[in-house]
């Protein structure tokens, strides 16, 4: 078998086969692959619900979704799923595990058994969102589960309660992951990996687990809130007993915001990694880009209620949060120019995965653009609950992410499987893709600027027109999205040999010196890092040329 | 991992999940702390209660304070504000009365929320005395009048967001009182007395205007 290649055959003892394999896996890799089907399972989910939405959008009154209360379980459930199941699993749980043990020059993770956990605990959470939406009437609250929508009043079946449990399940998995990711790359570093000789993807994921780390546990302190709230009659969101449901506005986005950088940030890593080498130079501005990333991961907690503009704030209050998200700008600003300046004068390669990286790029754009419009409390008051909103962070974070995702998808799937995807048809789909993508939420901000409020599922003649090009955009997404699950099948069944480095000079990180497939048991010998970030020669367990 | 890098790790993790817990701790440690802060600032239109030690002086600057009066749906009270609106002068102390009137044939208890608007206006609002949050027992037929003493701090005028308010609205709204709930079936936010009656999914009802 491929693994075979891996030193150390006195290994094979501690390498389980058949379903022991994966179900008790402590192993990274396989863990992080485990994370990738999960995302892409949830991602087919999660995308089939936004295609029923844009599908009942198409037309004005209704198109084929009658019961109203279904509808908003849609949106909620594609909100949950998108966020918590794909793009987390897909980003920190799969690339994140595959990735940055190999990276740091790290055999495993710090604790891979409590890595084996942080999955299922995941993989739970799922399955009970999905049972969720078949008691009784589903959670109908959308992802901010805002009561008094989500109080027993208005969601009086157990629908409400099993999404919170979900939560709380894949939350705890995440902080769990959190606490391994952080250990791992601060105590298990190769000798001469300096913090700030790590890659950028390691950076990124650094940064996201400390905020998974802050954040979650305050989505969880409110969640335990509302369930009590729910069930045993406690008033921490109710009026009637001397609560404010504003409170919980303000625990969930004090989670929610930081939530949106947990998504982003191992995107930029990823676009990082990506940018870097296709254009065969080292990441312009090092040291400013894991900064900066620093510093979006700590204005991220202190500018929460840019969301809650409309719920009463103080003038004062809403000057204070104007501000602090206008400066979010400011270290995503370097960022993006430092992606520009690594490319400026660059040798490069329009490769599948750089096309994605500036894909990326120009949706973050476009998407950052319309959050500094939307960050001004004055503008918000127009713009609040419409399908600006809704472009805006579609544009931002979902399909920015889902970029990331796919950029980095190709670029690692030679190192993740040995097998290399086929280049024309992975081009053809980028392209099919970034169409559809945009002729699907540009038009939204029309819609948004028009006045159409979001999460309602008719419209008025007015807003006819763009809707239907939204759609018929969803549409196009919808076949790109398979073109892509073509191009896996495609790969695994005709994929040509992947080399231990498909992308020469320009790929310099330690992953690209172990074989492809990536063995079962890695860095077993750990690398001796020299100044320029590159393993001392001679050292590690395995080179390029085995 | 060689046993250095193990101790270090297991140090690392715990340091962590200290963290997590803070966090946690912290979460529910906002209750209390947004509840002082909204009482401190006047946030979400949460006017200054209680007696005060001393008295402003009356300024010329006066106000219209109207009156609102609501009932939670489940509960089948009729409550309305004696006089729908008063004219005062900041710093002067006035007595206001609501009644309120348990319309069922059986007792009922309810308790009174309260919030002031504009919201900007609330930390300059002082109810000296009200029958807010303290729970109200109301036998079949039974009214009750509710007085409500409280004054405008005459140092609206000298706040530079608050001091073109010209009509400040206090605004009640009786619920039921929250009763034991029982457990597993509990998911009704009425006291068990006046389940029967719950069947709507309005929140409010407003009996006065």
């Amino acid at each position: 078998m491929a693994y075979g290649v891996a030193a150390g055959h006195d290994e094979h003892a501690h390498h389980p086969t058949g379903w022991r394999r994966w179900v008790n896996s402590t192993n990274h890799k396989d863990i992080g692959t485990m994370y990738i089907v999960l995302a892409l399972i949830a991602a087919l989910i999660g995308g089939i619900m936004s295609w029923m939405i844009r599908g009942e959008l198409a037309q004005p009154g209704v198109t084929f979704i009658d019961n109203y209360q279904f509808y908003n379980v849609l949106v909620t459930a594609h909100g949950f799923i998108m966020v918590f199941f794909v793009v987390m699993p897909a980003l920190i749980g799969g690339f994140g595990n595959w990735f940055v043990p190999l990276m740091i020059g790290a055999p495993d993770m710090a604790f891979p058994r409590m890595n084996n956990i942080s999955l299922w605990l995941t993989t739970a959470g799922f399955v009970l969102l999905l049972i969720a939406a078949f008691v009784g009437a589903g959670p109908g609250t959308g992802w901010t589960v805002y009561p008094p929508l989500s109080s027993a009043t208005f969601h009086p079946d157990a629908a409400v309660d099993f999404a919170i449990l979900s939560l709380h399940v894949a939350g705890a998995g995440s902080i769990l992951g959190a606490i391994n990711f952080i250990t791992t790359i601060l105590n298990m570093r190769a000798p001469g990996m300096t913090l700030h000789r790590m890659p950028l993807f390691v950076w990124s994921i650094l940064v996201t687990a400390f905020l998974l780390l802050l954040a979650l546990p305050v989505l969880a302190g409110g969640l335990t809130m509302l369930l009590t709230d729910r069930n045993f009659g406690t008033t921490f969101f109710e009026v009637a007993g001397g609560g404010d449901p504003v409170l919980w506005q303000h625990l969930f986005w004090f989670f929610g915001h930081p939530e949106v950088y947990i998504i982003v940030l191992p995107a930029f890593g990823i676009i990082s990694q990506i940018v870097s080498t296709f254009s065969r130079k080292p990441v312009f501005g090092y040291l400013g880009m894991a900064y900066a990333m620093v510093a979006i991961g700590f204005v991220g907690f202190i500018v929460w209620a840019h969301h809650m503009y409309t719920t009463g704030l103080g003038v004062d209050t809403r000057a204070y949060f104007t501000l602090a998200t206008l400066i979010i700008a400011v270290p995503t600003g370097i960022k993006i120019f430092s992606w520009l300046a690594t490319m400026w004068g660059g040798s490069i390669e329009l490769k599948a995965p750089m096309l994605y990286a500036i894909g990326f790029i120009f949706l973050f754009v476009v998407g950052g653009v319309t959050g500094v419009a939307l960050a001004n409390a004055g503008i918000d008051f127009a713009m609040h609950d419409t399908y600006y909103v809704v472009a805006h962070f579609h544009y931002v974070m979902a399909i920015a992410a889902i970029f990331a995702m796919f950029g980095g998808y190709l670029y690692w799937i030679g190192k993740m499987s040995g097998k290399q995807y086929n280049e024309p048809l992975a081009k053809a789909q980028f392209w099919v893709f970034f169409v559809g993508v945009n002729v699907l939420f540009f038009p939204q901000h029309f819609l948004g600027l028009a006045g159409m409020p979001r999460r309602i599922p008719d419209y008025p003649d007015a807003f006819v027109g763009w809707n239907m090009v939204s759609s018929v955009g969803a549409l196009i997404t919808m076949i790109g999205t398979l073109m892509f699950f073509y191009l896996i099948w495609h790969t695994f069944r005709y994929g040509k040999t992947a080399e231990a480095n498909p992308w020469g000079e320009g790929a310099t990180t330690l992953e690209w010196t172990v074989p492809s497939p990536a063995p079962f048991h890695t860095h077993e010998q750990l690398p001796v890092i020299g100044p320029t970030g590159q393993p001392r020669a001679g050292s590690g367990a395995v080179s390029p040329a085995e | 991992m060689n046993q250095g890098t193990r101790t270090k790790s297991t140090k690392t993790a715990l340091i962590l999940a200290g963290v997590v817990a803070g966090m946690v701790g912290l979460s529910f440690a906002s209750v209390p702390l947004y509840d002082l802060f909204c009482r401190v600032t006047g946030y979400g239109g949460t006017p200054r209660t209680g007696p005060v030690a001393e008295m402003p002086e009356a300024s010329d600057h006066t106000i219209a304070v109207r009156f609102d009066a609501n009932v939670n749906s489940a509960l089948p009270w009729q409550f309305r504000p004696v006089q729908r609106e008063v004219r005062v002068r900041a710093g002067e102390e006035h007595l206001v009365h609501y009644e309120v009137v348990n319309v069922s044939d059986e007792p009922l208890v309810g308790t009174a929320v309260y919030s002031v608007t504009p919201f900007m206006s609330a930390p300059y609002f002082n109810k000296i005395q009200c029958f807010c949050f303290v729970e109200q027992r109301l036998e079949p037929g039974e009214s009750m009048s509710m007085p409500v003493v409280f004054f405008v701090d005459p140092e609206i005028a000298n706040d530079r967001d608050a001091r073109e308010v010209t009509q400040i609205t206090l605004s009640y709204t009786f619920h039921p009182a929250k009763q034991e709930r029982r457990i597993g079936t509990g998911r009704t936010t009425e006291p068990i007395s006046v389940a029967a009656t719950a069947a709507g999914r309005d929140e409010n009802q407003t009996t006065s205007n």
